[in-house]
Order: structure tokens, then C-alpha cells, then sequence
């Protein structure tokens, strides 16, 4: 019965051994098939969990990464008025007082008290101010009827109570033809008030900062037809100063002191070398840059725009401005598609700002209101402090839906980067000061903070600003987000710690559970890596199984997981989708952001969770194999 | 021809509390072709020497020559493999495979093709007197004779020509007892086997070609033939 034939050389032996290992490994594996039958189910409801719990974490990261892109939040600062006041306005063609209420803002809040603890800004709160840029090309229209200096003659004598003809005798800013009569009137002078309509007298010349009112009135127009729509023109404008420190404090003038906002004087001979006269040759000189400037907004981001932020204004051409340059201070710049046209430039064209002076108040308001004095406090035009060329990086262009937000752009409004500035290097140049608004200040902060941050701001016990946030509806999908992360938490915890207690078991049950094999394969000549093989082959085989059908189904689960949360956050993405959809071509699918489920998780879960049989179940191996075949088999008969 | 020396070989381990010397000075020589008894009592070191011989621990002095080769010098999973089996008195058969299979297990290592092995496998088993019937029985629906006889026709698969048993009619009945021990004679006598069996069974003491006693780790006595009293 000793035959020969059949054996194997030494050598090769092993490939023969391995072979039988993995037979006898899986028959024995088998012929328990309750415990199998278990193992590979409880190993596949494992997997399941972590490919489930993985994927959906993957994918929630992926969402609320997607989402930082998408979803910004900003807040809006505004000072509250302290105050409402009702007040009567004469209305010289109507012949009676008309009423109207207007907010009166109390002492100004700086915006220092926005630099607290907590705030947890990406972009910090700022007030900023615009910048008036005198460039080369005249930007405001020649008929523009709201910038005029003029030397005017009066026709007749008469107190400016309604319409005076006065005949137009210099030009020094605007357009204006000499020798045409225009009517003057101090229409919202009333005696009653304190602000007496004042009286020229004929052949006298006065000189006069004019702005364009209403319709002509009163016995010196009774040959002009309603129908012909003359205007007559109010004085605005004198040649006091309004000029202010960075602090918002006024810089004294002994001439802003003494006079009213309307002020004209008459022109004598010799009057242009008075002061005031040179006063008035100043003001005319502002008023004539007003034609060629622009307004510069420095800001740390372009979001910070509310424009920008509500999609009324698109970049149609070139890019936005990169938060690297922001960050940097890079000399670049947004221009309007109104300011690219008149300047002849395009993206990659530069264009050289000599910024002259600063407004604290939006930009907006360069188109729709005047500066009631652009002199300093010395009765000069403000000087040029900062000059640099900037390069065009996008342009800008409204969108259809303009004028449906908060607040607007200025047209020729040019978009810096906040640090491309000299802190501070506008600090003698501010020409005019108004509360915080949300035109003017805004901050980022992380998606999500907001209660968080009003907490803290809370604490800080400042009165008097009214904080508007903006987050295109972030805010109701956070908690579908949250409420995934807390299922795919879940998920992944209850896999791990059901993966951990399942392969002890088994381990315990699958290898010192069978130390008698151990031994008697010992026994029988087996070397310890041979035994190791022989019992773990058949553990591993079903641990794989289970492991790829677990993580099979639990990858495919996850789109019915992720379908059953879209149910709970359908309503609120509509809101947000409403938002930008509604400005933007290109559709937004918030539904869809990072729902795209890949394997890659499920696989990671699987490779994961046979990591750990492997470790575990190594861990259990050593511990058997320490012992010695005998004892082993002495302890059993024990 | 099996041939096993032993010289002068001592061994000893640490349990929880002291040092136990359990083979002390043990020199003594076995062949093939007989069927060697060693009795003592409960402590004596029998088993212990057995394991020695095994190639299961090793000596701490003095040496083991299997034909001629020190054992410590020798795989001695190869050696188990090839030249030496043992058998147990709790018989310690894989218990989920059945009688054929476990008799092939030890064939297959030594890579003989499956169906070779199953061929060997059921000549073994009738060798060790085990009917048709029983190949395919799992262990736990054998007696303790049938799967003793298993176990032994499992060392005799394995090609080794020295058995070494360890009490291996402890757990059974006197029928069995005189079955299995004819058997090992037989294997002895007939196969050329060098059989070593370890025991305090007189029975079987006498019934063996050469009988030893340990005591205290020794051994005391070498004799043929009812040697125990």
C-alpha cells in the first residue's frame, strides 16, 4: 500500500497543498452551512451599512462642496433711522405746501463695531466708499441739465418766488448757450419757513450753481404753453465745502458755516479775484470734472455687490475677478458694458483711474443724485491721490431683470479689489459721509453661521443697525443636508460597529472555535502558515462574498436613500432654484448637485470592511497558532 | 527499517508555578517491526517523551536519531508529515469531514492526486477493518473504536512507518480495546511499523514486543514481554 506513484518533488509540492487548502478549506466551510449561511449574511448587512453610509457621506460632501460653490451667504448692514420726521416743503407752482416724511438717522454708528469676536467673516464688513475717477473721456451727456455754473442776467426784478426770466450771460460748466433767457426760481422757498425766496434785480449778474426743477410758473411765463414743457432751473450747489475726516467727522470751513446749500452771489468787477469769486471758478472747474469722472467701488469680492449677488448684473465678457486677486491687491478691474463703449476698451485693455475723491455712500447714488459740493475745505478741487492702471479682466452687463433687487449699480461703475488701494490713502479726500447702508456695507460669512453669528453679534449690545442676510435659500435646505449627514453618520457608525462585533464573533467561532483542526492539522504536518490558510481561506472566500453583495446593494440603496431625502427638501430648493434661475441662462439644478452616486465608496466600504476580516481575524489566528498542537489538544481534554 | 535513538535526553517546562523536569537521562532505542509499551503513572513523563519523539518540542539535552538523523536538526513538520504519526486517545479527527476524507487529508498533502488518494484512503480504512458503509460517515455518527480505527488508518496514510499512540484505548470499550490493539500488532508485526504506544492499560503492556516504565522522568525498566507488575 506504500506506493510511490503520485508523489510530488518537493518543490512542488505547494501548488498541489495550496489547491487542496482552499478544497478542504471551503468543504469544511460548507458543511456548517448555518453558520456560513449567517456569517455571510451578517458580513453582507455590514458591508451594506458602510457602502451605504460611505456613499452617502461621499455624496454629502460632495453636495455641500458643490453648495459652497453655488450658495453664498452675505449680509447687509444698515444704520436705522432714528426717527421719523414729517416736514413741509413749499411748492412755489403749486402755491401750497406739500408733506412728507423722511427718516433721520441718528449719530453715526462706525463700522468698527462689525469687527467682533466670533463673526467668523470670509469677507470681512466693510463701509465702503466710491471713488471719483477723473479720466480722459467725457462720460456725463453734453445736455445733462443738473451740472451748471452759470454768470446769469436778470431781465426784470423780481423776488425768486416763481419763475424769473434771467438771460444767460457766461458759461462756465455745462451747456448752456449764452444770450438764451432761462426762468430761475427758489421753488421751495417759503417765508413761513425760514428760507425766504431771495430777489434779483434787472441788469444785474449773478453767478449761480443751477439744477434743472420743474416746470416753469407764475406771471413772467404766462406766453409758454403747458404743452412746450419748459423747466425752469433752481440755484443748488454754493461754494462751501463738504468735506469729511474718516471718522465722519465735518472738516471745519469758516464759507460752509456761513451759508446755506444754495448760496449765489453777484458778479461784480473784480469779483473772480475775491475769494469767493476764485471760490466759484473752483466750483466751476469740479463742476466741469464731474463730466469726466466716474465712480470706483473697491470691495474684497464681487459677491459683496448685491447687483452681482442677485444676478441683476452678469459678467458678458472676460471673468470675474479671482479671489486671489482680490486678495492680493491685483491691479485689475469689472467694467459696465456702457463705461467699455464709451472708453473704446475691452477685456485685457487697461484703463488709468486717478482717483480724486470719496463718497461714503453708494455708488448707485452717482447717477441719481449730485454732490452738493465737490470743493474741499480749502475751496479747492480735491487732488488726485491714487493713480494706477488697472486691466480689464470682465465686463459687466445689467440683465433683463434689473431694477428687481435691492440696489443697483452705477452705470460707468468700475469694480476694484479692495486691496489694490493704499488703506486709508483717500483719508483727505472724502467729499461726502452717510450712515451704513446696505448699498454700501456687506460681509460674507460660511454658509450656515448665520444663527451663529447673530448670536454673537447680539452679545456685542450695539443699537441701531439693521442686518439683512442673503443666502439664496441655503438656509432651508440646511436641514436636509444636516439630516443626511446624520442618516449617513448613522449608516457608517452602526457598519462599523456591527462589522467589528460580527468578525470577532465569527473569528472566534470560525478559528478558536476550531483549535482542534488547528492542532490536528498541526499534527499532522502542517506548517503554521499552512493552517492559518487552511482555516482562513474559507472565512475570506465567504467574507469576499458577502462583502461584494453587501456593498453591491448597499450602493444601489443609496439612490433610494438620496431619493427618499430629496422628498423632504424638494420644497425648499424651489426657492432657491427660483433665485437663480431667474437670472441666469445656463439652469441650476440644486436637486442634482452632487447627487450622482459612484462606486468608488462602495468600494472603499467593501475594501474596508475585508480589511478589518483581515486584521481581525489575523489577530485571532496568532493567538491560536502561539499555542502548541499538544496544548491545545491537552486544554480540550480538559 | 524504522530505527529511533535516544540519548541521554532531558526536558523540562515552566508551569504556573515552578519547574516541572519532566524526561530526565532518557536513552533507549526502538525499531521497526515491533510493538513498544511504555506504561507509568499520571505524571510520569510518558506523554511528554512521546511528544519528544513526535517532534512536537524538543529535547533540551541529548538527542533524537530518526534512522540515523537528529530530529532537532530536521523539519519536523516534514518529518510528521512523512516518517512519523500519532494517534490520540480522543482520537482528534476533523470532525466535519467524513471518514474517506479525513484518511485522504494526509494523502492530499503530500500531493496525490484526489482520486489516488480516495483510492488509498478506502484500501487504508479496509485495512484498519472499517466497512464500506462508514466512509462516508461524519465522526460524531461513529463509535469510539470506528473512529479510533479512522485515526489510525489515517497515520497509516500518511506513509510513515513509525506510529506513535497515546493511550489509544482509553476512550473505549474492552471489545474495541482488543480490536485496536491487534490492530497496532499487526501493524507492527505484519506492515513492518515501529510502534510505540504509550498507555497505563496493563493489557495492552503485555500484549506489546518491548515494555518500558517512566517514573520521575525516567526510565525505569526495559523488558520483553510482561514487563508490567
Amino acid at each position: 500500500m506504500h506506493e510511490d506513484e503520485g508523489r510530488a518533488d518537493e518543490d512542488g509540492i505547494y501548488e498541489r497543498v495550496y489547491t487542496m487548502t482552499f478544497y478542504y478549506s471551503m468543504k469544511q466551510m460548507l458543511r456548517s452551512p448555518l453558520k456560513s449561511i449567517l456569517f455571510f449574511l451578517l458580513v453582507g448587512v455590514s458591508a451594506f451599512l458602510l457602502a451605504l453610509g460611505g456613499s452617502l457621506s461621499k455624496m454629502n460632501a460632495e453636495m455641500v462642496w458643490e453648495f459652497e460653490d453655488i450658495f453664498t451667504t452675505i449680509g447687509t448692514v444698515e444704520q436705522k433711522d432714528e426717527s421719523i420726521v414729517t416736514a413741509a416743503r413749499w411748492e412755489a407752482d403749486k402755491g401750497d405746501y406739500v408733506y412728507y416724511r423722511y427718516g433721520r438717522p441718528g449719530k453715526w454708528i462706525p463700522n468698527a463695531v462689525l469687527d467682533f469676536e466670533r463673526a467668523g467673516y470670509i469677507l470681512k464688513a466693510r463701509q465702503r466708499p466710491y471713488f471719483g475717477a477723473r479720466i480722459e473721456e467725457k462720460v456725463r451727456g453734453a445736455a445733462d441739465r443738473h451740472l451748471l455754473v452759470a454768470e446769469l442776467t436778470a431781465e426784470v426784478s423780481d423776488v425768486l418766488e416763481h419763475s424769473v426770466p434771467m438771460r444767460v450771460s457766461k458759461v462756465l460748466a455745462g451747456d448752456l448757450n449764452v444770450g438764451d433767457t432761462v426762468y430761475i426760481c427758489d421753488h421751495y422757498g417759503d417765508s413761513d419757513g425760514g428760507y425766504e425766496p431771495r430777489r434779483v434785480e434787472e441788469g444785474k449778474t449773478y453767478i449761480m450753481g443751477l439744477h434743472e426743477s420743474s416746470n416753469v410758473h407764475g406771471p413772467w411765463v404766462e406766453h409758454i404753453a403747458p404743452e412746450e414743457h419748459a423747466y425752469e432751473f433752481m440755484a443748488i450747489n454754493s461754494v462751501a465745502s463738504n468735506q469729511y475726516t474718516m471718522d465722519g467727522e465735518q472738516v471745519y470751513d469758516a464759507v460752509a458755516e456761513a451759508e446755506d446749500w444754495n448760496t449765489f452771489d453777484e458778479v461784480t468787477e473784480g469779483f473772480y479775484e475775491t475769494e469767493r469769486g476764485m471760490r466759484w471758478l473752483e466750483q466751476a472747474k469740479a463742476q466741469e470734472y464731474e463730466f469726466y469722472t466716474i465712480p470706483v467701488e473697491p470691495v474684497d469680492g464681487t459677491k459683496l455687490l448685491l447687483p452681482f449677488y442677485q444676478n441683476e448684473v452678469q459678467i458678458s465678457e472676460g471673468r470675474d475677478i479671482t479671489e486671489e486677486e482680490y486678495e492680493e491687491g491685483k491691479q485689475v478691474c469689472l467694467i459696465s458694458v456702457e463705461l467699455a463703449r464709451v472708453l473704446r476698451k475691452g477685456v485685457g485693455d487697461s484703463v488709468t483711474l486717478p482717483l480724486y475723491y470719496a463718497a461714503y455712500e453708494p455708488a448707485e447714488r452717482f447717477d441719481n443724485a449730485y454732490l452738493t459740493s465737490i470743493l474741499n475745505a480749502e475751496g479747492k478741487v480735491y487732488p488726485v491721490f491714487y493713480e494706477q492702471d488697472y486691466e480689464i479682466t470682465g465686463i459687466y452687463q445689467k440683465t433683463s431683470v434689473m431694477g428687481s433687487g435691492d440696489h443697483n449699480l452705477a452705470v460707468h461703475e468700475v469694480i476694484v479689489p479692495w486691496n489694490s488701494i493704499p488703506e486709508n490713502a483717500w483719508a483727505d479726500n472724502i467729499v461726502d459721509f452717510e450712515p451704513m447702508s446696505a448699498g454700501n456695507t456687506s460681509f460674507q460669512i460660511p454658509n450656515g453661521t448665520i444663527d451663529d453669528f447673530m448670536e454673537a453679534w447680539e452679545k456685542q449690545g450695539v443699537e441701531g443697525l439693521d442686518i439683512q442676510f442673503y443666502d439664496n435659500g441655503y438656509s432651508h435646505l440646511q436641514p436636509g443636508i444636516e439630516n443626511r449627514k446624520l442618516m449617513a453618520w448613522i449608516f457608517l457608525a452602526s457598519g462599523c460597529v456591527l462589522a467589528v462585533m460580527i468578525l470577532c464573533f465569527f473569528s472566534n467561532l470560525f478559528i478558536t472555535g476550531q483549535q482542534e483542526r488547528i492542532a490536528v492539522e498541526r499534527l499532522l504536518g502542517r506548517t503554521k502558515k499552512q493552517c492559518a490558510l487552511s482555516i482562513l481561506t474559507g472565512l475570506f472566500v465567504l467574507a469576499i462574498a458577502g462583502t461584494a453583495a453587501g456593498s453591491a446593494v448597499g450602493w444601489m440603496a443609496t439612490d433610494r436613500a438620496v431619493k427618499a431625502t430629496e422628498s423632504t427638501t424638494e420644497f425648499d430648493t424651489t426657492f432657491s432654484n427660483t433665485i437663480i434661475d431667474s437670472g441666469d441662462d445656463e439652469e441650476t439644478d440644486f436637486t442634482a448637485a452632487g447627487q450622482k452616486t459612484g462606486a468608488e465608496m462602495a468600494v472603499a466600504a467593501g475594501c474596508g470592511m475585508m480589511l478589518a476580516a483581515v486584521l481581525i481575524s489575523f489577530g485571532f489566528m496568532r493567538q491560536t497558532l502561539k499555542k502548541e498542537p499538544l496544548q491545545i489538544l491537552g486544554e480540550l481534554e480538559e | 527499517m524504522e530505527r529511533i535513538e535516544v540519548n541521554g535526553v532531558s526536558y523540562s517546562y515552566q508551569n504556573k508555578y515552578q519547574k516541572i523536569e519532566a524526561v530526565k537521562e532518557v536513552s533507549c532505542t526502538f525499531e521497526s517491526g515491533k510493538m513498544y509499551a511504555i506504561t507509568g503513572e499520571s505524571g510520569s513523563g510518558k506523554s511528554t517523551f512521546l511528544s519528544l519523539l513526535a517532534g512536537l518540542d524538543c529535547a533540551e539535552s541529548g538527542s533524537i536519531l530518526i534512522n540515523g538523523e537528529n530530529l532537532s536538526e530536521m523539519d519536523r513538520d516534514a518529518c510528521r508529515r512523512k516518517q512519523i504519526s500519532v494517534v490520540y486517545q480522543a482520537f482528534h479527527l476533523f470532525p466535519l469531514l467524513t471518514a474517506l476524507e479525513n484518511v485522504m487529508y494526509p494523502l492530499e498533502l503530500q500531493r496525490i492526486s484526489r482520486q489516488e488518494a480516495r483510492r488509498q484512503a478506502a484500501k487504508c480504512l479496509e485495512e484498519v477493518g472499517l466497512e464500506e458503509k462508514i466512509l462516508g460517515q461524519y465522526p460524531k455518527m461513529m463509535s469510539g473504536g470506528e473512529q479510533q480505527r479512522v485515526a489510525i488508518a489515517r497515520a497509516m496514510a500518511a506513509k510513515g512507518k513509525i506510529l506513535l499512540a497515546d493511550e489509544p484505548t482509553g476512550n473505549l470499550d474492552s471489545e474495541n480495546e482488543a480490536h485496536i490493539v491487534e490492530l497496532l500488532k499487526r501493524m507492527a508485526h505484519e506492515m513492518d511499523y515501529l510502534v510505540i504506544v504509550v498507555t497505563h492499560n496493563p493489557g495492552i503492556a503485555l500484549q506489546a514486543d518491548v515494555c518500558m516504565k517512566m517514573k520521575d522522568g525516567r526510565m525505569k525498566m526495559e523488558s520483553t514481554k510482561g514487563c508490567i507488575q
